[in-house]
């Protein structure tokens, strides 16, 4: 066997032996135990995360604090153990209180809850709230007064959006000791979560907001837009003007309606588009001397769980009295036109219906006067067919000028001369005044300019009183000059356009010019003299000074070929001046 | 016995065909004054109180239906028949003139004088 001396050593080595199984036995254990800690803690936070996910899945892109509220005191039984959860909201008129009972409590138990809620919201706020209206609404288990036990654990969290404290949320419980500060992180976290989102989600509607308020406010178009109760939320300057609303105030559902009254139902139009959730356009709404056309729609959400959700309606005036008016004037012209067209010829007709049946016409004088009236008839129908066909030309693009060297003077002076009878027989002095250094040869089509000269005369003696004056003025004009400037320098009877713009930067040109001391023409007439639908519309109207309005339309389109321009000045009871440029 | 006819029309070569056309037709039955524009018609009208009256729609200044508006109010105005000359074109506007007890209607450039007559032979009768 073995020596005696080697005992110590095997005690030794058996000892060392006991220690280390008993150190590693001891060792796994503390590992194992650690590994179960961390497996649980692991296990806890995995299903705060769960929890938080589900409670921001649910609470999605909501924007109602009592609904997340809601969702979040639904889910919190799954970790925290309380008698009842309850929350406290402030809104503008009232506080709201709901509590949800866990396990039956007594009615002094929600009581003493909401008393202390109330004066922690107080405190919170530095606002005594005892004397405010408290919407309550308990759910949950039965209360059972029979249950003495009292509020012995209870714990207040804020709600806090932005900077803004909303409310309290509170978990209480018969059961002393529970909710102790560091056992609450989860609570606070849930909580915070929900009120970042929806401080984050309140921002982006915000600017949404802003984004959706300058473009209303620059929309030519009335837009009002209403919640489900028609209460008005918005409503751009534009509708206001509609209205006639001159209030800081965003008006009401009533002033709308009122305005409208028994032109559109506007309310009921509302109800129609968001009971039937239907778009609904009115078109030619005829209100405070306009047209509109009215769009009236329901207003969805279209995110989140609500999307599809009717929210509210909008109601888009849109003002279509240009167009009516074009429209109006087109049709005006049309008529007008075969108005016009159908006169002479009816008169043709009938002249020809005496000539045949009728002894009126054996008069030797009648029937002189028959065959000039039949001469004027076909003349002026004439000419208005081939003014009409020559503004058909301008418009199509189909227009062309033939140009040649001539001496423009000689067809003005040539004009004058034509002129000189008819405006003797009506007592109107004629003149012509030609400024020294206009050239002898300028391009330009003879046969059109004669055209234009021709309408410029016949208006300019069909608006001249007897004893009054019509000048024909030539002249050069310099770039970098103003045209009346020039017209003063030659002495030439002149009234200056104060509307047509800056005539320095006209290129080198002769210039042509029309003067009558007639009776003037107003500035909004002007402006309709070179429109055919328009002019030809006053014309056909002013049996006095019988035109086919279409000369000024044509005069235009003749110069702008030429690449001048035509201008008027005109002063009411003075005369005007109609000009003329030709560029060198 | 003569009746009067007002023709009021600023057409004064229509105005004129229908006057002679009248005057020779009637044979005398028809002495035919003229007027212009509705103003004028108006004045003429109170002055001469006429039996019937030829009536122009499209006029400047004062139109037919102006015309014809005031004209109702007066007591010579009420019942004197009225003939309004239109064109086609203006027939759907029409619906305002019988309101205002017009009588019958010519289309002026369809209708031939002997169309007319007859119509005034009938109104006059």
């Amino acid at each position: 066997m073995f020596s005696p001396e080697l005992i110590p050593i095997i005690t030794i080595l058996v000892a060392i032996y006991i220690v280390v199984v008993a150190l590693s036995y001891w060792g796994v254990h503390r590992i194992k135990r650690g590994i179960y800690a961390k497996d649980s803690e692991m296990k806890r936070r995995l299903y705060e995360l769960a929890i938080l996910k589900e409670i921001s899945d649910r609470t999605g892109y909501s924007l109602n604090i009592q609904k997340i509220l809601d969702v979040i005191v639904g889910s919190l039984n799954q970790f925290l153990e309380y008698s009842a959860v309850s929350y406290m909201l402030l809104e503008p008129s009232k506080v709201v209180f709901k509590a949800d009972i866990e396990k039956s409590v007594s009615t002094q138990f929600i009581k003493d809850v909401r008393t202390r809620m109330l004066g922690s919201l107080s405190a919170l706020l530095g606002r005594d709230l005892s004397s405010a209206v408290v919407e309550e609404t308990i759910t949950g288990a039965i209360m059972i007064d029979a249950l003495e036990e009292p509020v012995r654990s209870y714990f207040n969290i804020p709600l806090v959006i932005g900077d803004q404290l909303v409310g309290v949320l509170t978990v209480s419980h018969t059961k002393a000791g529970l909710y102790k500060e560091s056992e609450m992180e989860i609570l606070y976290k849930i909580v915070n979560q929900a009120s970042q989102a929806v401080g984050k989600l309140e921002e982006v509607v915000k600017t949404e907001q802003g984004k959706i308020a300058a473009m209303l406010e620059s929309m030519l178009e009335g837009v009002v837009m209403t919640d489900k109760d028609y209460h008005v939320i918005a409503a751009n300057p534009a509708s206001k003007i509609v209205i006639g609303y001159k209030g800081e105030a965003v008006p009401t559902i009533f002033n709308f309606m009122d305005a409208f009254k028994g032109v559109l139902d506007i309310r009921g139009k509302l109800e129609e588009a968001i009971k039937l959730d239907k778009i609904l356009t009115i078109d030619e709404v005829f209100f405070g001397g306009k047209y509109y056309q009215v769009v009236v729609s329901p207003v969805k959400s279209n995110v989140g769980v609500t999307k599809g959700e009717i929210l509210g309606g909008v109601v888009i005036f849109h003002d279509v009295t240009h167009e009516k008016e074009a429209e109006k004037m087109r049709s005006d012209f049309t008529s007008m036109m075969v108005h016009e067209l159908r006169s002479p010829l009816g008169n043709i007709k009938k002249i020809g219906e005496m000539m045949r049946s009728s002894k009126v016409l054996e008069d030797k004088q009648a029937s002189s006067e028959y065959v000039s009236m039949l001469y004027e008839s076909s003349s002026s129908m004439l000419d208005l067919v081939n003014d009409l066909l020559d503004v058909a030309k301008l418009e199509s693009g189909k227009f062309s000028i033939e140009k040649s060297s001539v001496d423009i003077k000689e067809i003005l002076s040539e004009r004058v001369k034509f002129f000189e009878t008819s405006a003797r027989d009506a007592g109107i002095n004629m003149s012509l005044l030609v400024a020294e250094g206009v050239p002898n040869s300028v391009s330009v089509d003879a046969k059109r300019i004669t055209q234009v000269l021709n309408n410029l005369f016949s208006n300019a003696l069909i608006y001249t009183l007897k004893g009054g004056t019509v000048t024909a003025i030539c002249f050069l004009h310099k770039k970098g000059q103003t045209i009346s400037g020039e017209a003063q320098a030659v002495s030439a009877p002149w009234i200056s356009d104060s509307m047509s713009g800056d005539t320095t930067i006209l290129p080198d040109s002769v210039v042509v010019a029309v003067t009558d001391t007639g009776e003037g023409i107003t500035p909004e007439n002007i402006e309709k003299l070179f429109n055919k639908f328009t002019q030809f519309a006053s014309s056909a109207r002013d049996s006095e000074h019988k035109g086919t309005g279409l000369g000024l339309v044509i005069v235009k389109g003749i110069v702008e070929a030429h690449d001048g321009v035509v201008r008027v000045g005109s002063k009411l009871k003075s005369g005007s001046t109609f000009y003329f440029t030709i560029p060198l | 016995m003569t009746k009067k006819i007002l023709i009021i029309d600023d057409d004064k070569i229509f105005s004129k065909i229908l006057r002679d056309g009248l005057v020779a037709g009637g044979n005398g039955k028809y002495e035919v004054v003229t007027a212009f524009d509705g103003e004028e018609g108006f004045e003429v009208a109170m002055k001469e109180k006429p039996d019937l009256i030829m009536l122009d729609m499209m006029m400047p200044k004062v139109t037919g239906i102006e015309f014809l508006r005031k004209y109702r109010k007066e007591e010579s105005g009420k019942n004197t028949p009225v003939i309004v000359e239109t064109q086609l074109s203006d027939l759907e506007k029409m619906s305002e003139g019988v309101e205002l007890g017009v009588r019958g209607y010519i289309i002026k450039s369809d209708y031939s004088l002997d169309t007319i007559l007859r119509q005034v032979e009938d109104i006059l009768k």
